[in-house]
């Protein structure tokens, strides 16, 4: 029952940019894009409160993107959550999960998934339901595996159980 | 002038891809490999590209000039939509 469950949806207007290195809010035929760069790794935060139907299963992040300009390539994701419990003013990100080069489709502006999985405990920084966090998506653009020219544009995220 | 120090190459290939808005059908690492055989490329056409100016523009026209007559040229042969 719990595994597959959706916890949250964010789209792209729900972004909150960091202070440096910010993926830029953008549009695609008026559809709310977040672009990363090619050449630098830029993040997008977001933020959210873990919902009751967690059941302890660990949480699949789900990334909707697509490439700007690009047809080949691929882009190298990373994910990381922030469980709420300490001062505000320091961040405090849980240890980075890296998801697998992710290839951008053939045809640009055709969406592609990709899934990275975060175990429940220090994956997810020992989140718990109630508890609010921030979730950061990071493009790492300068990892060697990261081939894809142009922009990544970001469109939505799920979080689900895994 | 010399050729672009590796961080000039990475600053334009870096915009190129940030500023184009067109499809592209290669790799990061392609894109940058044009970057650096374009600016060898530009090296070698210096002599020449001189040589092919008129005088006595050759001779009065400071080296900037010259660079943007050519980009102008190439811009609006290359570049500019119609």
């Amino acid at each position: 029952m719990a595994s597959g469950n959706t916890l949250c949806v964010f789209t792209a207007t729900a972004g909150v940019p960091p202070s440096s290195n910010y993926a830029t809010l953008d549009t695609r035929n008026s559809q709310p894009v977040l672009e990363f760069d090619a050449a630098t790794d830029e993040s997008i935060v977001f933020e959210g409160i873990l919902p009751s139907n967690y059941s302890g299963g660990g949480i699949t992040c789900v990334l909707q993107w697509a490439g700007d300009t690009a047809t080949t390539g691929d882009v190298m994701w990373t994910t990381e959550f922030e469980r709420r419990a300490t001062d505000m003013d320091s961040d405090s990100f849980a240890t980075v999960v890296a998801g697998a080069a992710a290839s951008c489709n053939g045809t640009s502006g055709i969406p592609t998934y990709t899934s990275i999985a975060h175990t429940d405990g220090a994956q997810i920084d020992s989140l718990a339901v109630g508890e609010g966090f921030r979730f950061r998506v990071t493009r790492d653009a300068n990892h060697a595996s990261d081939t894809m020219a142009g922009d990544a544009v970001l469109i939505a995220v799920l979080l689900k159980e895994t | 002038m010399a050729v672009l120090t590796n961080a000039e190459r990475i600053k334009r290939w870096a915009r190129f891809m940030r500023e184009n808005n067109e499809s592209i059908p290669v790799s990061k690492d392609q894109l940058r490999a044009v970057y650096d055989a374009v600016d060898d490329f530009v090296e070698t056409i210096q002599t020449p590209y001189n040589q092919a100016i008129p005088q006595p523009a050759r001779g009065l026209l400071s080296s900037r000039q010259k660079a943007r007559i050519l980009m102008d040229v190439i811009e609006e042969r290359f570049v500019r939509l119609p």
